[in-house]
């Protein structure tokens, strides 16, 4: 079963009542389980509102996403919240995370909202951020960090959960060639070493050169779906 | 719990400016509300605490229909035994007298007067003027000659210590009686009113005077607390039956009854206002914050939140808010009011010219003291944060209700 699927999803855009932007024009993908996948494109062809979709932050106008084998239009707001919190990593383009909590307690939050005892989340955190390079940062608020620094905190809130999928928000594009690459190598040793399936939206060549799957979308459509590497084995 | 409030309060500190903004407003709309209430409650104690001023009881039992005709033969037989027999709650001043209209003469005038014959060991509890003696002595018991003055009268009739005062009445009998009294003291009334027209004898003295045998006109009782004067008046009138008339303190002044009423309104009015004011101006302010914060929230959101943490946030913050202010306000109110309940904050009385006036049948200090009351603060307190948090609801509402995909495309 995949973790995440979309059937002939379409999602519209009403401007002010008025103008109907067609994002997404009938989508059909399915994530299985430990890909390394990429969604890319040109601006507007959407990628961003794909993720959405797919991370249950939004509802399509027709069609059907599952999360799990979950249909997403059968859940109301809080089994759509607890689904996020348990099934769902983000990693967003703008880092987002919460500025007045320190790298450590962002990092705890989700755990937090999983009713994980305090100590346990500790633990955790803690091995994730020595895992990551990232026990220098623990006690840092957002706001005195680096771009490339914040983005490997939010990658940690992301899979300190162990979702069953991570969906990353072009979380290159406002870094730096070497902390864009960096990150990626993290993202993918995650996806190795853990199994944890990344799902990312991007139009970086540097970081489409390391997808093992790539999803080309145009104008709302899926233009092409491609596997290399293990993927393509795998798939053939 | 402690996380939401843990961001709540670091939150507040994001835009300290605003943030103490909030807090000043709930402290200051606080601060107002308990010290208002103070100085309205002290006046009012006040003036019902001055009806001993005036002579006036919390309670008081005369014979059906004297109150308002004042005649000498409208008496209670035997008030001593009708007194002894009555039960009253611990801590009461208790006494009765002969209360009648007379005409009062000396070597250079006359004037008319009301004299109370009055119990001298026990009349200063009930009427403060008794024991206010500023020149002579006070009335001893057994001094049936004696006479006390009001010093605006002893200055009308030009009267001192020692000298012969004549006082004429309408018997009960509906004869004439008069007799002559040397007086023994010059009391000071804080009323103008008592002052300038009262004096006082022996009980015995005005009995033999007013021809009313063992008879007298009023049973007066001092409470602790008028606030008790009606249970109180339930009490003896179930004693004593039907007959004689049982009156409070609201029955004799209804006017300052009726002001002690439209205080409280006032009071209620002015902490509405207060209260709204503050309301309005925490929620223009957390609104503004949240909705500046909408990404943010977004983000809590996406990353599993429910709706109703993000609400339980902005309450959290609300709560801060209220915490704070109330600190402050509670502790600026209730100092100010204690400080007031000692000594005077405002006092009138130059400007005045007077330490005293009446009002609504009632005397007053021109010094206002205030009633220094945690109670009431405490209850006010409880008040502002529920404002608070009503207020914050709207704001936490609001934000909670935004998608989490359209709240993370706010800028």
């Amino acid at each position: 079963m995949p973790v995440l699927e979309a059937v002939g999803v379409v999602k519209d855009y009403v401007d002010r009542g008025q103008v109907t932007t067609h994002a997404l024009r009938g989508v059909d993908l399915a994530v299985e389980k430990g890909e390394f996948m990429a969604i890319a494109g040109p601006s507007g062809s959407g990628k961003s509102t794909l993720l959405n979709l797919l991370g249950a932050l939004d509802l399509p106008t027709a069609g059907t996403i599952r999360v799990d084998g979950r249909d997403l239009a059968s859940l109301g707001a809080p089994a759509l919240a607890d689904l996020r919190r348990d099934r769902i990593g983000f990693v967003f383009q703008a880092y987002n995370l919460i500025p007045v909590l320190s790298a450590m307690e962002n990092a705890e939050y989700v755990l937090e909202l999983r009713g994980v005892p305090a100590m346990e989340r500790r633990r955790r955190v803690d091995e994730l951020f020595a895992r990551m390079g990232l026990a220098q940062l623990r006690d840092k608020r957002p706001p005195k960090m680096s771009g490339g620094q914040q983005q490997r905190v939010a990658v940690a809130r992301a899979i300190a959960c162990e979702p069953a999928v991570v969906l990353a928000d072009e979380p290159t594009a406002n870094l730096d060639q070497a902390t864009g690459r960096s990150l990626v190598d993290l993202m993918h040793e995650l996806n190795r070493e853990r199994g944890v399936t990344f799902v990312f939206s991007t139009h970086d060549p540097m970081v489409l050169e390391r997808a093992e799957r790539v999803v080309r979308l145009v104008d709302g459509k899926v233009a092409s779906d491609e596997r290399r590497g293990a993927a393509a084995a795998q798939s053939a | 719990m402690r996380t939401l409030l843990r961001i709540a309060w670091r939150d507040l500190w994001r835009n300290r400016r605003r943030s103490l903004v909030n807090i000043c407003a709930v402290g200051v709309g606080l601060f107002v509300v308990v010290f208002y209430g103070g100085l309205v409650h002290g006046i009012m104690s006040d003036a019902k605490n001055q009806l001993d001023n005036l002579g006036m009881g919390h309670v008081e039992v005369t014979a059906p229909g004297w109150r308002l005709r004042r005649n000498v033969s409208q008496s209670l037989e035997n008030p001593a035994k009708l007194l002894a027999s009555l039960r009253l709650p611990a801590g009461t001043q208790a006494g009765w007298r002969v209360a009648t209209r007379a005409l009062a003469a000396s070597a250079h005038g006359s004037h008319g007067v009301v004299v109370h014959g009055v119990d001298p060991a026990v009349e200063p509890s009930l009427s403060a003027y008794a024991g206010d003696v500023r020149k002579g002595s006070r009335l001893a018991t057994g001094d049936d000659r004696g006479v006390l003055l009001g010093d605006r009268f002893a200055e009308t009739l030009h009267l001192d210590v020692g000298n012969k005062l004549r006082l004429m009445v309408q018997r009960a009998d509906g004869e004439v009686g008069a007799d002559l009294f040397r007086v023994r003291g010059v009391f000071h009334a804080l009323s103008p009113t008592v002052g300038r027209g009262q004096v006082l004898i022996t009980a015995a003295a005005a009995q033999r005077l007013a021809g009313l045998g063992d008879a007298g006109h009023q049973v007066v009782i001092q409470l602790d607390d008028a606030a008790s004067a009606s249970a109180v008046a339930d009490s003896v009138r179930a004693q004593l039956g039907a007959r004689p008339e049982v009156v409070t303190w609201a029955d004799l002044m209804p006017a300052l009854a009726a002001m002690e009423k439209m205080m409280g309104k006032l009071m209620t009015v002015v902490s509405l206002f207060v209260f709204l004011l503050v309301s309005l101006g925490i929620m223009n302010t957390m609104l503004m914050s949240v909705l500046e914060r909408t990404r943010e929230f977004g983000v809590m959101r996406a990353i599993g939140s429910r709706p109703r943490r993000v609400v339980a946030l902005v309450l959290g913050e609300a709560f801060w808010i209220a915490t704070l202010g109330v600190a402050a306000g509670l502790a600026a109110g209730l100092a100010l009011t204690w400080l007031g309940s000692e000594r005077p904050l405002m006092d009138f009385g130059k400007s005045m010219k007077s330490e005293a006036f009446e009002y609504a049948g009632s005397v007053m200090r021109t010094a206002f003291l205030t009633r220094f009351s945690p109670a009431d603060g405490l209850r006010s307190a409880a008040l502002v944060y529920v404002v608070t948090l009503l207020t914050a609801l709207y704001p936490a509402w609001r934000v909670s209700r935004i998608a989490p995909a359209e709240a993370l495309r706010a800028a």
